[in-house]
């Protein structure tokens, strides 16, 4: 009777081991790079250069290469790419990124644990966004303007002024 | 009801949905130049300018200017350094917290008054009541300034908005020598008081992407980045507050 | 007017029919398969609490030393909660847990369990403040205080704090120190310590994050373990007294430190006991309502009356004794394995001594024996420490049952038998010539039981033809 517990003791547990260890092993090396959508979104390198309408493969990027403030991956190929989880103690962080005309075009962090507060935090950080993406957010409705400071002679041409001299809608 | 007027070097402009008594506005206007007189370093005979010229002494000031300077420090410590008082011939220039801390001052008078839904504007950045129901602010282009870069509805609990750039004039940003040379251009802060904002912000282009990071992780504010070659980066709640993000 | 114990080999006695014998083989290798089946689905818990770690993909961070240490820290957390709800399972008074290993075996695992549990819980939370610390370059004491802002961390410390007060009141040098109720209260803070455990557990670390099957299994086992208990240690309890509503009748004195509790209540003969075994008794008096005392029934339950005897050997079984007639009784059971059910051999060879008489009396008065077929023994140092003996000598009697009483003064040399005895060479084989083919069932004090099991063992009785019952926790 001893003998059997034993037995089947060790042989269940190094069973489940082998199947946790087996799990995880799969787990890790699995969505490293899946390519979902190619975006044909419009890359916007700024007012300097010419704006570029680039759908996927036109490959014009070249004014924004060193500035971006997240790694580009070696890849050109247009697409949205969920990285790694980047395991911490927090949780867990996964990174999707989209990259379109060879650039990066937005990154996005992906939550996978929400009820640990620290966790919130390090996803809080400031990621690239479109500049269309702003753009497009325009509204007439304007109460005040905010910008760098101007002096007062600059202000008479300043948005802000003519907002001023508009009233205020009562 | 609208009223501006210079101060400080720039121009402020207060706003309401009623009227402003004339002694309300009147007070807010003693507020601001009070403010200039004691910090500005571009007037020979303001308090901080005496010091800086070795005329008077740091510990014979009032307490108004040795208050605003502990602040100061502290922000200093709060940044790790990204956001300081000092020159690097080591004059002390308070200008990236007193402008702040004039608003704030204006603000409490304003509150104090009684004046409902007001929103003010000094030099760029925006403090506004609390009962300012749905907030509507542009933040202008640096690249173009007769264009708004964005609109933004700030989340609620924002009662700020500062920008700092680093290429107007009329604004120093000294920053800690050993970071590197900031990529940033203009950013952004919406912040639950002004102080904040304003030092978060000034601290962000001094001290470029680590200090971002450091912010984000250490604050609860919204922080939108633009640099040089037009790139922007925004946190989570910025992009709530231009509209585009579906939360 | 007993027997002298015979020194030499007895008569061959006629045998059972084959089919009782086949019966309760029968009955015991299901007994047995469900004893393997319940040790490997401990170890396989455990296992299985370790595969969380491992499928979650923990061992990517053995890169490092500080990955190293802290995964140690996260397996030994994991398994050690894992040994804890095992521990309050094995506690809970499971019917089917005590069918099968039976609830005194039982409780001696739980017992063992307790260091171990305790110091895997220790090195869980050492090994990650270590690994911790190494990772993020930072001292111990900042580490520990990053740790401690983290919600729900603070509660998790209060946990750990709680469960070595726990395992440390029950250590034995320590436990001695201190009146019983005093123990007692520290160890019900068990629960709150597990319970103050689990929310760091949910919301702190990556292995049981949210939306994963780790955790959904882990609040499974915290559920079926706090329904387990919730079932068997509350509710059923409560469910069987409000059936049979019984109530302390009268108290009767039968020896200076022995009392016989007779207990009235309905439907009794349905308590479903088995002779030889025992239930929880909580007597509501103000003084005896918060612990619930084992005790065997020392007769066969009529349909409104039961019996109970008590020897009085510390301040609670004193209470008992000293409840006035009419306290309401609440019970669960019935316990034990000391039954007629866990017989497989032909004869039945019955030690006991002292209290230990209660359930061989039930034992006798509840099982079909043929005559010849029970050989009883009580032992008790004076006469008056053989209570219920005559009863017992009746039942002998009438069962056919040989009966034999050694009385007298241990003796200097220890032993299980009488001085006298002894020197006249009685020893368990001559006592028990058929030993060979009998089942031994041993109840009486701690030390006396070591005693006959050290001779049972030296006269090669098997491990599962012995049969004992403890008292002692």
């Amino acid at each position: 009777m001893r003998t059997r517990a034993i037995l089947g003791s060790a042989l269940a547990a190094f069973g489940l081991l082998a199947i946790g260890w087996e799990i995880g092993a799969a787990a890790g090396a699995g969505p490293a790079t899946t390519a979902t959508t190619s975006s044909g979104g419009t890359t916007d390198s700024g007012s300097s250069s010419p704006p570029t309408t680039s759908g996927s493969g036109s490959g014009s990027g070249t004014a924004s290469g060193g500035s971006s403030t997240t790694a580009t991956t070696p890849t050109t190929t247009d697409g949205t790419y969920t990285g790694g989880v980047a395991r911490t103690r927090f949780g867990d962080v996964q990174v999707q990124v989209t990259i379109s005309g060879g650039q990066i075009s937005d990154v996005t962090a992906l939550h996978l644990t929400d009820a640990e507060s620290r966790s919130v935090q390090i996803s809080n950080r400031a990621a690239p966004i479109l500049r269309q993406e702003v753009l497009d957010a325009q509204s007439t409705n304007v109460q005040m303007v905010g910008g760098a400071t101007y002096t007062s002679d600059g202000y008479l041409s300043s948005l802000q002024s003519a907002l001023d001299q508009a009233g205020w809608p009562s | 009801m609208n009223r501006t007027w210079v101060t400080m070097g720039t121009v402020a402009s207060l706003t309401a949905p009623g009227s402003i008594p004339d002694a309300v506005a009147e007070r807010v206007e003693d507020v601001c130049a009070r403010i200039d007189e004691r910090f500005s370093l571009y007037r020979g005979d303001s308090e901080l300018a005496r010091i800086a010229s070795g005329a008077a002494r740091l510990e014979d000031s009032g307490s108004e200017l040795r208050q605003a300077y502990a602040d100061a420090l502290l922000w200093r410590e709060r940044t790790d350094g990204a956001f300081t008082p000092h020159r690097p011939d080591g004059v002390i220039d308070l200008s990236g917290i007193v402008k702040a801390l004039a608003m704030a001052q204006a603000g409490d008078v304003l509150d104090a008054a009684g004046i409902r839904g007001w929103m003010l504007g000094i030099g760029g950045d925006l403090v506004w009541a609390s009962d300012v129901a749905k907030p509507i602010l542009g933040i202008v282009d640096p690249f173009d300034r007769g264009r708004l870069l964005t609109t933004l509805k700030p989340v609620p609990g924002r009662r700020a908005l500062a920008t700092s750039g680093s290429a107007e004039r009329g604004e120093h940003i000294w920053s800690r020598a050993d970071l590197p040379r900031t990529p940033y251009l203009q950013v952004s802060v919406a912040a639950d008081d002004i102080v904040t904002a304003d030092v978060l912000a000034t601290a962000i282009v001094a001290g470029g992407v680590p200090t971002c990071d450091l912010v984000c992780d250490r604050w609860d504010v919204d922080v939108l980045t633009i640099d040089r070659h037009g790139e922007l980066t925004a946190t989570r709640g910025m992009r709530t507050a231009t509209g585009r993000l579906a939360v | 007017m007993s027997a002298t114990i015979p020194q030499l080999a007895a008569p061959p006695v006629k045998r059972i029919p084959a089919s009782l014998d086949v019966d309760r083989t029968r009955r015991l290798r299901r007994r047995r398969l469900a004893s393997d089946l319940l040790v490997i689905a401990f170890w396989a818990s455990g296992a299985v609490a370790a595969s969380l770690y491992l499928a979650s993909g923990g061992m990517a961070d053995w890169t490092s030393l500080g990955g190293v240490i802290t995964g140690l820290g996260i397996l030994a957390g994991l398994i050690g909660s894992d040994f804890v709800l095992v521990m309050l399972v094995l506690a809970a008074r499971v019917p089917a847990l005590d069918a099968t290993i039976g609830h005194d075996r039982a409780m001696a695992l739980h017992r063992r369990l307790g260091k171990p549990a305790l110091y895997l819980l220790l090195g869980h939370g050492l090994l990650l403040l270590v690994g911790y610390a190494l990772t993020a370059q930072l001292d111990l004491v900042s580490q520990f205080v990053q740790l401690w802002e983290l919600p729900d961390m603070p509660l998790a410390f209060l946990s750990i704090a709680l469960f070595v007060a726990v395992v440390v009141t029950s250590l034995v040098a320590v436990r001695r120190r201190f009146p019983y109720e005093f123990w007692y209260v520290i160890h019900l803070l068990s629960y709150v310590a597990v319970l103050t455990a689990l929310p760091h557990q949910l919301s702190v670390g990556s292995v049981l994050a949210d939306g994963t099957v780790q955790r959904g299994y882990w609040i499974g086992l915290y559920l079926v373990a706090g329904a387990t208990i919730l079932v068997f240690r509350v509710l059923e309890p409560l469910i069987q007294s409000a059936r049979h509503g019984m109530r302390v009748e009268r108290i009767e004195w039968i020896a200076p430190d022995v009392a016989s509790l007779h207990l009235s209540g309905r439907r009794l003969d349905r308590l479903g006991a088995r002779g030889g075994q025992y239930f929880f008794w909580r007597f509501w008096s103000a003084r005896t309502w918060w612990h619930a005392h084992p005790i065997s029934l020392s007769a066969e339950p009529t349909r409104s009356r039961a019996r109970v005897t008590v020897r009085v050997l510390g301040a609670g079984t004193g209470r008992v004794t000293s409840v006035a007639p009419g306290t309401r009784v609440t019970f669960s059971g019935p316990f034990g394995l000391f039954t007629d059910a866990a017989r497989t051999s032909p004869r039945l060879a019955v030690v006991a001594a002292g209290i230990g008489v209660t359930p061989v009396r039930a034992l006798l008065e509840s099982g079909d024996l043929a005559p010849g077929e029970a050989t009883i023994l009580l032992r008790g140092s004076t006469d008056d420490a053989l209570f219920l003996a005559d009863e017992v000598r009746d039942l002998a009697l009438r069962r056919g049952a040989h009966f034999y009483l050694s009385t007298g003064p241990r003796g200097r040399s220890g032993g299980w038998l009488s001085q006298s005895d002894r020197n006249r060479g009685v020893t368990l084989r001559s006592a028990f010539p058929d030993l060979a083919s009998s089942d031994l069932y041993i109840c009486g004090p701690q030390d006396w039981t070591d005693a006959v099991l050290l001779e049972a063992h030296a006269a090669g009785v098997p491990d599962d033809r012995i049969h004992v019952e403890r008292f002692d926790w």
